[in-house]
C-alpha cells in the first residue's frame, strides 16, 4: 500500500503514462527504500525528521524520480507506446467484432426459436423484439461503445488526444457506414429469414449522417469533458 | 556517461542476487563513494533492464519484509561484457591522453 509521501507520486507516473504494474512496484521499492535508509540513518543517531529529510535527498526529489522514469520509453503502457494500435485500430476492430456477434446473435435467437421452441412467424411473440434489438446494438450502440471504450482508456492514461478523435471519427464513419437488415417472412411452416449486411461507403445521406454525429457528439463530448477536469484537478497544488 | 549505471548494477549483480538498497549500498562501497547516485534512479533503470531480458526478478521475505531480488540473465551477462569493453576503450582513450602517449 503506497503511503502518503508516495501517492503523488504513484498519481503522477499515472497520468503520465507509465504502466500501472510498473508504478505500482516502483513506488513499493522506492518506499521500501526509504524506510531501508530511514533506519539507517536513525541506527546513525539522527533524529527522525532528520532521518526522514536525508534519506528524501538521497533517494531524489520526486521531480528527479519522475525524469528518471520518464527517460525509460519501455516503461510506459502498451497504450501509450503504440496509441495507433489501442486508439485507432483496436477501437475498429471491436466495432467490426460487435457488429458481426450482435448479427450473429439475432439470428441465432431467431434459429433457437424456431427449431427448440417451436415459434413460428405467424405468432412470433417477442422474437422480433429481441432481433430489432441486437440490431440496433450493432447499428447505433457498438459504435459509441467502441469509441467510448478507447476515449476512457485514453483519458486514463493521459494519451494524447489526437488519437483517440481519430479513432473516435473512424469508428463513427465506419458504423455509420454499416446497416443490417433481417426479414422474417411467414412464409413455409416456420417462416423465412433473410438478412443482409451492407458497407456504404461513403455514404453521405441523412440517417449515415446523423449515426456519425451522434456517435461522435455522445463520445467526445464527455471524454473532453472528462480530460479538462482531470487536468483541472491536477493542476491544483 | 549514460550506460555507467546499468554497468555497475549488471557488474554487482554478476556476483549475487541483490535487491535496490543492497544494490545502491554496494555501488556506493565498490566506487568508494565516487560515484554518487540518486538512489531513487536504480528502480527505472531496473526496471528497463528487465524489460530488455538483462535481468529477472523474484520476491523474497525477509525478517517479515517483501523484497524484489534482482539477479543478471544470460543476455545480462552479454550486455555486461559489452559494456565493459566499451568503458575500458574509453578508459584506456582518457588515460592516454592524460598521460600525454
Amino acid at each position: 500500500m503506497t503511503t502518503e509521501r508516495f501517492e503523488g507520486l504513484s498519481q503522477r507516473l499515472l497520468r503520465a503514462g507509465i504502466a500501472p504494474r510498473h508504478v505500482k512496484r516502483l513506488v513499493a521499492e522506492i518506499e521500501a527504500h526509504f524506510a531501508d535508509l530511514v533506519a539507517e540513518l536513525r541506527s546513525a543517531g539522527l533524529s527522525q525528521a532528520e532521518s526522514e529529510s536525508q534519506a528524501a535527498v538521497r533517494l531524489g526529489t520526486e521531480e528527479v524520480l519522475i525524469a528518471n522514469i520518464l527517460a525509460h520509453p519501455e516503461l510506459r503502457s502498451w497504450a501509450r507506446q503504440r496509441p495507433w494500435l489501442a486508439f485507432v485500430l483496436l477501437p475498429l476492430l471491436a466495432l467490426a467484432v460487435q457488429f458481426v456477434l450482435s448479427m450473429l446473435a439475432a439470428v441465432g435467437v431467431i434459429v433457437f426459436s424456431t427449431q427448440v421452441l417451436g415459434i413460428t412467424s405467424l405468432h412470433p411473440g417477442p422474437v422480433p423484439w429481441v432481433v430489432r434489438g441486437l440490431q440496433a446494438y450493432g447499428v447505433w450502440i457498438a459504435p459509441v461503445a467502441a469509441a467510448g471504450a478507447a476515449c476512457f482508456l485514453a483519458v486514463r492514461s493521459g494519451a494524447p488526444i489526437i488519437w483517440p478523435i481519430v479513432g473516435c471519427t473512424l469508428v463513427a464513419l465506419l458504423g455509420a457506414a454499416t446497416n443490417a437488415s433481417f426479414e422474417w417472412s411467414p412464409a413455409g411452416p416456420r417462416g423465412v429469414l433473410s438478412g443482409g449486411i451492407g458497407l456504404h461507403f461513403p455514404d453521405l445521406g441523412l440517417t449515415s449522417s446523423l449515426r456519425t454525429i451522434l456517435t461522435i457528439l455522445t463520445v467526445l463530448i464527455p471524454v473532453l469533458w472528462l480530460r479538462r477536469r482531470r487536468r483541472e484537478l491536477s493542476s491544483l497544488p | 556517461m549514460s550506460g555507467i549505471p546499468e554497468l555497475l548494477v549488471l557488474r554487482l549483480l554478476s556476483r549475487q542476487e541483490m535487491y535496490g538498497y543492497e544494490l545502491a549500498r554496494a555501488i556506493r562501497e565498490s566506487t568508494r563513494q565516487a560515484i554518487s547516485l540518486g538512489e531513487g534512479v536504480l528502480y527505472p533503470a531496473l526496471h528497463a533492464m528487465e524489460s530488455r531480458g538483462f535481468v529477472k526478478t523474484r520476491r523474497r521475505t525477509v525478517s517479515g519484509r517483501t523484497r524484489v531480488y534482482y539477479a543478471i540473465t544470460s543476455g545480462g551477462n552479454r550486455r555486461l561484457g559489452e559494456l565493459s569493453g566499451e568503458w575500458r576503450r574509453i578508459a584506456g582513450g582518457v588515460r592516454a591522453l592524460l598521460e600525454g602517449t
